[in-house]
């Protein structure tokens, strides 16, 4: 059961990450607009 | 227009057709689901605006596309924009007609990307500024989801450990993980809250983010104080708590830029030029450096870009900008005429007054603009809000009083931050954004777009609809009302290339009538006489015949008569059948004669009519109705609506309309009918009984549970199931309005 020591803070990490791509997406702007992108692609 | 041989109705089409061509871009013709309007001749001077270079030598500019009424239409701009050389880069917004442009000014101007647009037939016009979408929000509410549910796993582990005895090793190690995960929360993601409260507190007056920012304060500092001496934290509730409110803002504020963004659009202007007389030569300035005093020529289909008064010449101009009405209005020397307004047949030389924001246009719009800045209505939440957080604050006292004498300190500790845990108001905050958000979109997706969350609940409490005539309960446009089939052929042939409404109404009738355009040859217009020319060989000409009717007579002694006139929507009487039904009044309002007005009423079934009111007038009749106590909603279309509607309890400006109406109305109408008002009130109850609903509901949770925390019942575990309780009944009242509507 120790390596629940080791491995939950992994896990958080791992969370963290993703947290981290996120925000990312988010300050790139994919998510300012989302009325747009599901129309442009029925055109392509 | 695919097939053998293709036929247009104007050089315009032809162009237009020729330049889709080229692009390689036929496709456009079997997929597009609608017309584009008629190509017009190019407005404005775009290369007289200022543009300033990126880094890298392109400029960017952001524009209004008008006219786009399908995906096709946004397909065809966008792909011969790409293709045109010298642009970058151009993005054209299927949802809202906005287009990004980004172009070399060395290879091509901005006058023939504007030019491409218009030849298309859709018209380009220029944004105003516009704020950044608000991306803060979000990624708050991204990190604040992710650490709730991180928090709640760990916290999930603690309590079943309660069951089965666990390792405290443990217990601490997921304690502090919870910890460091609540910190950012805490301390960053509830940020906004905390602002709120503090700015609340500086006004004197006790916000509805208070208790939050209370409550939120309160968790993390006992979780900091419990983790380290070792006992219960409430991380999971609080996390949770941060994210739902974060979720309820984001919506919020989703639904406000919305309606601000289409609100511009509407508002959003073509750059104005115009012709000085410079001695003997004419040259091409922008409005903007006209000065009383001066001479500019203008000729039919133009626009006038500076108030002044005619020296010479003669023609007649629409004022519908000003007036709200579509009939086109005739001037000679001598006569006043307006910036905004266009002559729609002859040629004027005008002497310059006023320009700029001098003009009555602009001082119009400015006046509005002041009076639109009428503040915010608080809503019942806001008004209990000091109260819910004074009483929490004294039971909070009490409960702490009384368990301290009986239980000592650390007992009365526990039971202190239990009561503000459970009593923190998520619910109670949420119930407002949630159903006023649900309710903006309802309305938006049926064609009314308010402005505000309040603009829409006022609408549930008006009594009195009032109706302005064109544009409004008519389609105000100059409409075919009959004509012999025959007569709408030959006039269309010779009508075809006329930018004056009666020519236009003609052409439009003949094509959606099915009738293939005639060639005419020898065409020749007479300012405010008529038109004559050859059609199948033949002399035919087409004459006023008196008020709303044009004579076609032909060489050989035919002579038919084509009835025009501005027509009540379609569905306009049975809206107001509905409003009625709903025990509301509804009256028309115009500036029109009483004859026009009173047949206009009677086939819209609306029995009450004020005629020949002035804009101000109609200030005067709201104003009268509001004196008797009465709620007034009033839909309007024009500048001259723009006073009436901002003096009402509601105003409601027609997307078609002028863009001083619209700035100054509660909520735009985005199609043509009236049809949306019902789902404006239907939005409005709704609205408000989610509200009402979910307030008895959160606020009985609330009493409920501050009474089980005083007294002791209540530890972390039950707080966690209590509280996603009472906001998910809070979330599901408000997805029941969409239904409602």
């Amino acid at each position: 059961m120790n390596a629940i020591f080791f491995l939950l803070p992994v896990a958080v990490l791992l969370g963290a990450l993703f947290a981290f791509l996120f925000v990312m997406a988010v300050k790139r702007g994919q998510f300012d607009d989302l009325d747009d992108p599901p129309k442009r692609i029925l055109k392509d | 227009m695919e097939g053998d041989q293709d036929v247009f109705c104007c050089s315009g089409c032809e162009m237009a057709a020729a330049i889709i061509k080229g692009a390689g871009l036929e496709a456009y013709y079997q997929e597009r689901e609608a017309f584009p309007p008629r190509p017009e001749g190019f407005a404005g001077d775009w290369d007289a605006l200022p543009v300033t270079a990126g880094p890298d030598g392109t400029c960017e500019i952001r524009l209004q596309v008008d006219g786009l009424r399908c995906a096709s239409c946004v397909w065809v701009t966008e792909n011969v924009l790409q293709r045109t050389e010298g642009v970058e880069e151009a993005v054209v917004s299927y949802a809202t007609g906005r287009a990004r442009v980004r172009w070399d000014p060395g290879k091509v101007s901005l006058g023939e990307v504007a030019g491409r647009i218009s030849t298309l037939g859709y018209r380009p016009r220029i944004l105003g500024e516009e704020g950044e979408p608000d991306r803060g929000l979000l990624v708050r509410l991204g990190v604040a989801a992710f650490a709730a549910m991180n928090i709640m796993m760990l916290s999930a582990a603690i309590y079943t450990g309660w069951l089965g005895g666990m390792d405290p090793r443990y217990v601490a190690l997921f304690q502090w993980v919870s910890l460091a995960l609540a910190a950012p929360v805490a301390l960053w993601c509830a940020e906004p809250f905390f602002a709120g409260a503090v700015q609340g507190l500086r006004h004197g007056v006790l916000h509805m983010d208070l208790p939050i920012a209370l409550g939120v304060a309160v968790l993390f500092g006992h979780a900091v104080v419990v983790t380290v001496l070792e006992g219960e934290t409430y991380l999971d509730s609080m996390a949770m708590l941060v994210a739902l409110l974060l979720a309820g803002r984001v919506l919020e504020s989703r639904g406000r830029r919305r309606a601000a963004e289409a609100a511009t659009a509407l508002a959003a202007t073509a750059p104005a030029s115009a012709r000085k007389r410079v001695g003997d030569a004419v040259e091409t300035v922008p409005a903007e450096d006209l000065a009383p005093g001066d001479l500019v020529d203008v000729a039919a289909g133009e626009e006038l870009a500076a108030d002044g008064i005619v020296e010479g010449g003669q023609g007649s101009v629409r004022l519908a900008l000003l007036t709200g009405e579509a009939e086109p209005v005739g001037v000679q020397e001598g006569s006043r005429v307006v910036a905004g307004s266009v002559l729609i047949d002859g040629f004027l030389t005008v002497r310059v007054t006023a320009v700029g924001r001098e003009t009555v246009l602009q001082q119009m719009a400015d006046q509005l603009r002041l009076s639109a800045d009428r503040g915010i209505r608080p809503g019942f939440t806001d008004r209990i809000a000091p109260w819910f957080t004074a009483a929490t604050l004294v039971v909070a006292a009490g409960a702490f009083a009384g368990w301290f004498l009986a239980a000592g300190l650390e007992k009365a500790l526990l039971t202190t931050v239990a009561v503000l845990v459970v009593a923190c108001p998520c619910a109670l905050a949420l119930s407002r954004p949630l159903a006023a958000a649900a309710g903006l979109g309802a309305a938006a997706r049926r064609g009314l777009l308010f402005r505000s969350g309040d603009a829409l609940l006022a609408m549930g409490e008006v009594d009195l609809v009032a109706l302005d005539k064109t544009g409004t309960v008519t389609a105000g446009e100059l409409e075919v009302v009959e004509a012999p089939r025959e007569a709408l052929r030959i006039a269309s042939g010779l009508e075809r290339f006329s930018a004056h409404p009666v020519g236009r109404a003609i052409t439009r009738a003949a094509v959606e009538g099915g009738i293939p355009l005639p060639v005419a040859e020898e065409v020749r217009e007479e300012a405010g006489f008529g038109i004559r020319g050859k059609v199948d060989g033949r002399w035919w000409e087409i004459r006023s015949g008196g008020p709303g009717r044009v004579s076609v007579r032909g060489e050989g002694g035919e002579s038919w008569t084509i009835a025009l006139g501005d027509r009540v929507r379609e569905d306009s009487r049975s809206v107001v059948e509905e409003i009625r039904a709903a025990g509301r009044q509804v009256a028309l309002l115009t500036g029109d004669v009483d004859e026009v007005a009173h047949r206009m009423a009677e086939e819209a079934g609306i029995q009450e009519v004020s005629a020949r009111l002035s804009p101000l007038e109609k200030v005067d009749w709201i104003q009268a109705r509001q004196d008797q106590g009465l709620r007034v909603l009033f839909a309007g279309d024009g500048l001259n609506d723009g006073p009436g509607l901002a003096q009402a309890h509601v105003g409601i400006a027609m997307g078609t309309g002028a863009a001083s109406s619209i700035l100054v109305a509660d909520g735009v109408i985005s199609v043509p009918s009236l049809r949306p008002i019902l789902a404006g009130f239907r939005a409005a109850a709704a609205v408000r009984d989610s509200i009402r609903k979910n307030q008895v509901r959160s606020i009985g949770y609330n009493v409920a549970a501050v009474t089980l925390a005083a007294a002791g019942f209540v530890n972390p575990l039950v707080a966690v199931i209590l509280m996603p309780i009472s906001s998910g009944v809070v979330i599901w009242g408000a997805f029941r309005v969409e239904q409602a509507v």
